[in-house]
């Protein structure tokens, strides 16, 4: 017999785990039950982001400039396949004949759509996973294809074909410089990009131009629904309302295709013209913007040279994707607004509007041109080994020139003497550079415009204080002197060019430089229109009393864009010019087009329709041009250049053309803008008569 | 024998009651853990376990017939037929899971391992009821201790670690109630805390060696140390690895609540978040669909079931059949605790099945010959039948 007593004690112990079991019951199923409620819930549901479809773009006539294409895809759920082995592998053979897909080719594991492995190591993969997820086998196939699939898929349990949107660019690498283009979202940005909504794997975001620019608005919001999964990720029932998806607003662009289609022609032609004749590869970058001046509305915007977007749009191919980020002449730059170079003889109005303003010269004054000036080195005066010769383009001189006439006959040392002095020609001794920085900066130079597009550069004004930082070096008469004439240290945008004429073509308004001017929805209502909008006005008047003022009121302008703009000046950029100051400064700008002797007027001279213009022609040395040894002292390569606006009396159009290596100003670039130009009207005819 | 009707009046109803409560149960509860699980329904699993519980149950009223004391005058072949059936294991058996444990008959798979149980608890009770007498010698408790030791060892080489432990707890216990001085046991775990002074430096190379280079440490296999290692130190970075289970395990028990989610409605069970639900997890499965009632009756009518088994211990007539009730009770006991402690994460994961629960027929058969047994002690308890 089994003493009482551990009989007891053994009842005892049974007792104290009864106790312990149902603490712990109590424990984990009352106290923390609702801990472990939710904890199941997490089990269970699932939030599925619902694809919101995203904005289309238009250009100014409505043509579209992109638009969402269904690219196919086709897709395997391992748990759906046939039971019988054979059957499957039927179905592989199927699916490798149709899309070419290997059907047994190890690899490493890869993103979807990856290439690299063959079909049943891809469909392997995915049993292994979450065997009731659709995995993808084949991407982007060609649509008969899909249909060939769609008809077969009764016969092939498992196997779905699905249609995802892809960007399509009509107008490929002729609106690419603007459009931009799609990519993934950056392994660094997921947890960014996944507060907004987005899916890391299927979402693609905006890498260039307006698609980066105006991603929030394109892309819309992703809807998100509640599904009840098991563990294998089979779906049971959708829970509760969730939301749909909205839609993201379509643009449409300050760009009219066809003035960009003119444009883009008229400067490849005259690249090509130029690299035949000279029998070399001598230019591979150019660029030419037309512009509203009167609203900063950017007509059409070239970039030379481009790439082809469409080639980015499913996914980003490597080898192509690297092949433009090493040419030298980054087509992937937008050249128009990203890329800075010596503005040469366009600059020259700067000076004029300058000087003209602050009583340096008066208008009817001339100045006398000997075809060179020789300025003797401010420390050793007496020493005329250090005295440095500055010369006119036109060796023999221009004679006696006054104001108008020096802009016409683009002439150096005009310019020379009323921006730094020359002995007493000229008051005081002359604009000086920092006269010369404040009207530079006024009409538009050294400082980000806010145009509507990313990766805007700011140029540079060089001042006495930037050039000690950097060079380490003294400022010189010299140095006013060839700043005086966008040389030296003076570098400029395109758009920044574009600008300081276009703002003398309005009389005085720095114009925000836009390329979308409607947010439109999906029934092509108008959401949001973007008013023009004036930075400052130079001429109204009023001055700026700091630079927050600029912009202020002006509700079209992205607040980060305007945070741009204020953050690139540190004092207002805002004057004040007199009355008359601007006029004869178009006056000079006409006579550039009309005076038989002026710059422009062989290449550029418009048939039928008044206009100003400049030319430019800006001598540089960079990395390229020294190491072809180009960089002949007294005799660099030369940028050209020439801005222009039509009618003179009511502007409407103003164009810059840019051709790098391009030689003289008004040769290379003068016809370009002039068939621009003559396009727009052509096209503005066109359509009156409609 | 006792031909005469009138000892079927000790039958003890509430104890079968009980009992056929528990295995209804359980067939109910493995319906609802494997109704999602096309693979199990479409072998019946419900169905045969319905069928084995019957049979058990038939067994069980045949075994309770039959005097116990029997099993005492055959103690030396069952003995011998019981090391036979776990020797043939190797030879004949059938590999499952990454051991070999099982005996196919026709459809049947029989496990000799879990009729070990209540075979060794016959046999321990008959030697030690012999040996009353001497029970406070050292020779005794070493020589019962030899007669397990074999089992014990064929059953570790399948290898089956937690049945083995299993032996070694019933012939603990069986000792100690038989009347084993403390002081001796006392020895006996000298012996044990020796021999893990002795482990300890083989275990710590083992550890920093052996363990990382997936090798085993003598009779525990690597996947056993890695058990012992994730129930003492659970790494939170490995939800779906191997404390996946006991954590979905913890999840089912604390989403029941106090009512549960209903039969049949569990979601950990029913969507499969729950792994081996049927069998190790059952407890997990049940306390989500019926919550804190449903888990604590239950717990309330094992405890019944094992306090049944302990007053028959009590009321028996002789040390065998004492021992007997007292050897059923206790491999009630430590089953049911080990298995519901490690649904409950106090305790490390092992295989051991829950007792009327777990979807497995030895098992079921080897709880209801022991209930049997410890009838037909009942039955027979009282000398003299007027």
């Amino acid at each position: 017999m089994i003493h009482a007593w551990r009989l007891r004690a053994t009842i005892a112990a049974m007792g104290l785990l009864l106790a312990v079991f149902i603490g712990r019951l109590f424990s984990l199923q009352i106290l923390q039950g609702e801990l472990y409620s939710n904890l199941a819930d997490d089990n269970r549901f699932d939030r599925v982001s619902l694809p919101a479809p995203r904005g289309v773009i238009y250009d100014s006539n409505g043509s579209l400039l992109v638009r969402n294409l269904p690219a196919f895809n086709i897709y395997v759920t391992p748990a759906l396949l046939p039971d019988s082995e054979a059957e499957i592998e039927a179905i592989y053979i199927k699916l490798a004949d149709l899309t070419g897909v290997p059907l047994d080719q190890p690899g490493p594991p890869a993103a979807p759509c990856v290439g690299g492995r063959g079909i049943r190591q891809l469909v392997e993969e995915g049993a292994t996973n979450r065997p009731f997820d659709a995995w993808p086998v084949a991407c982007d196939i060609d649509e008969t294809t899909a249909r060939v699939l769609r008809q077969q898929q009764i016969d092939m349990p498992g196997v779905s074909v699905e249609a995802v949107p892809v960007r399509e660019y009509p107008t490929g690498n002729l609106t690419s410089a603007v459009i931009g283009y799609l990519g993934p979202i950056p392994a660094a940005q997921v947890d960014f990009w996944e507060s907004l909504g987005f899916l890391a794997d299927r979402d693609k975001v905006g890498y260039g131009g307006v698609e980066l620019n105006y991603q929030d608005i394109l892309a819309g919001q992703n809807g998100l629904k509640l599904v009840e999964k098991d563990v294998a990720g089979s779906l049971l029932a959708e829970v509760g309302p969730g939301n749909s998806a909205v839609p993201g607003n379509n643009l449409k662009l300050t760009i009219d295709t066809r003035l960009q289609a003119i444009t883009a022609s008229a400067l490849e032609n005259r690249m090509e013209f130029l690299n035949r004749f000279a029998g070399e590869v001598r230019t591979t970058i150019g660029s030419v913007i037309a512009m509203n001046p009167q609203t900063g509305e950017i007509l059409a915007m070239v970039s030379i040279p481009s790439y082809e977007n469409n080639r980015l749009a499913r996914f980003i191919p490597q080898y192509y994707f690297r092949q433009l980020s090493e040419d030298a002449s980054r087509p992937l730059i937008n050249h128009a607004i990203s890329s800075e170079f010596p503005p040469g003889s366009s600059f020259k109005m700067v000076t004029a509007v300058g000087a003209l303003n602050e009583g340096v010269i008066d208008p009817k004054q001339t100045l006398f041109d000997p075809g060179q000036i020789t300025i003797q080195n401010a420390y050793f005066p007496n020493d005329p080994g250090q005295a440095k010769e500055f010369v006119c383009w036109k060796e023999d001189g221009h004679g006696q020139v006054d104001f108008i006439h020096g802009i016409a006959w683009s002439c150096n040392v005009y310019f020379y003497k009323i921006g730094g002095g020359f002995e007493d020609e000229v008051s005081g001794k002359g604009l000086g550079i920092d006269d010369l920085g404040v009207y530079a900066r006024a009409l538009g130079y050294g400082a980000p415009l806010g145009i509507d597009l990313p990766g805007e550069e700011d140029g540079l004004i060089p001042t006495e204080e930037w050039k000690r930082l950097n060079l380490g070096e003294s400022w010189s008469t010299g140095d006013t002197y060839i700043s005086a004439v966008g040389q030296g240290f003076v570098r400029g945008t395109p758009l920044q060019v574009l600008t300081s004429v276009s703002t003398i073509a309005n009389g005085g308004r720095v114009m925000w430089p836009h390329v979308v001017q409607e947010v439109l929805d999906g029934e092509g209502n108008v959401v949001h229109r973007y008013e023009p909008c004036v930075l400052w006005d130079i001429a109204d008047g009023i001055l700026m009393e700091d630079t927050s003022e600029i912009a202020a009121g002006c509700d079209s302008l992205d607040p980060e864009l305007r945070e741009n703009i204020i953050a690139g000046h540190t004092v207002s950029p805002d004057i004040t010019v007199a009355p008359g100051v601007l006029e004869l400064a178009r006056e000079g700008m006409r006579l550039v087009v009309e005076d038989e002797e002026g710059t422009a007027n062989p290449y550029a001279l418009l048939d039928g329709i008044s206009s100003g213009g400049k030319t430019g022609t800006g001598e540089f040395c960079d990395e390229t041009a020294f190491s072809r040894n180009l960089c002949v002292p007294g005799n660099w390569p030369t940028h050209s250049w020439y801005t222009a606006f039509a009618p003179y009396e009511n502007p409407e159009i103003a164009v810059v053309a840019f051709v790098y290596n391009g030689g003289e100003g008004a040769v290379t670039a003068g016809p370009i803008v002039k068939q621009v130009i003559e396009a727009y009207f052509e096209l503005k005819a066109i359509d009156a008569a409609r | 024998m006792q031909a005469s009707a009138k000892i079927w009046r000790h039958f003890d109803v509430w104890l079968l009651a009980t009992v056929a409560l528990l295995t209804i149960a359980g067939v109910a509860m493995i319906r609802s853990a494997i109704a999602n699980n096309p693979e199990l329904v479409e072998l019946n699993v419900v169905g045969r376990q319905a069928i084995f519980g019957l049979v058990s149950l038939v067994l069980l009223l045949a075994t309770a017939a039959i005097d116990y004391r029997l099993w005492s005058a055959l103690s030396r072949p069952i003995y011998v037929f019981n090391l036979l059936f776990l020797a043939l294991i190797p030879i004949a058996g059938v590999v499952g899971f990454g051991s070999a444990r099982w005996f196919q008959l026709a459809t049947v798979t029989i496990q000799p391992s879990e009729l070990a149980k209540i075979l060794m608890i016959i046999v321990l009770a008959n030697f030690l009821a012999r040996n009353r007498d001497r029970i406070h010698e050292l020779r005794t408790i070493l020589r019962s201790f030899a007669l397990v030791a074999v089992p014990a060892a064929l059953i570790l080489i399948q290898p089956d670690l937690s049945t083995a432990i299993v032996l070694l707890v019933i012939w603990l216990a069986l000792v100690w109630a038989a009347g084993a001085r403390m002081s001796k046991l006392a020895i006996l775990v000298a012996v044990v805390l020796l021999v893990a002074i002795v482990l300890t430096p083989l275990l710590v190379n083992y550890i920093v060696q052996g363990y990382p280079a997936g090798e085993d440490f003598f009779f525990l296999r690597n996947y056993q140390m890695t058990r012992l290692v994730n129930f003492i130190f659970p790494n939170p970075e490995e939800s779906f690895g191997a404390t996946y289970n006991v954590e979905q395990a913890l999840i089912s028990i604390g989403s029941g609540g106090l009512l549960g989610q209903g039969y049949g409605s569990g979601t950990q069970v029913q969507l499969r978040f729950l792994k081996v639900r049927h069998t190790d997890f059952i407890f997990s499965s049940m306390s989500q669909e019926f919550g804190f009632i449903g888990a604590t009756i239950f717990l309330l009518l094992i405890m019944f079931v094992i306090y049944r088994c302990l007053r028959a211990a009590r009321m028996a007539r002789d040390g065998f059949g004492s021992l007997i009730c007292y050897g059923v009770a206790i491999l009630l006991l430590f089953q049911a605790s080990f298995n519901v402690g490690m649904n409950l994460n106090l305790l490390p994961v092992s295989g051991l099945p829950l007792p009327f629960l777990s979807q497995g027929g030895s098992s079921l058969l080897t709880i209801l010959l022991g209930i049997g047994l410890v009838e037909s002690v009942m039955l027979r308890h009282k000398r003299i039948e007027l």
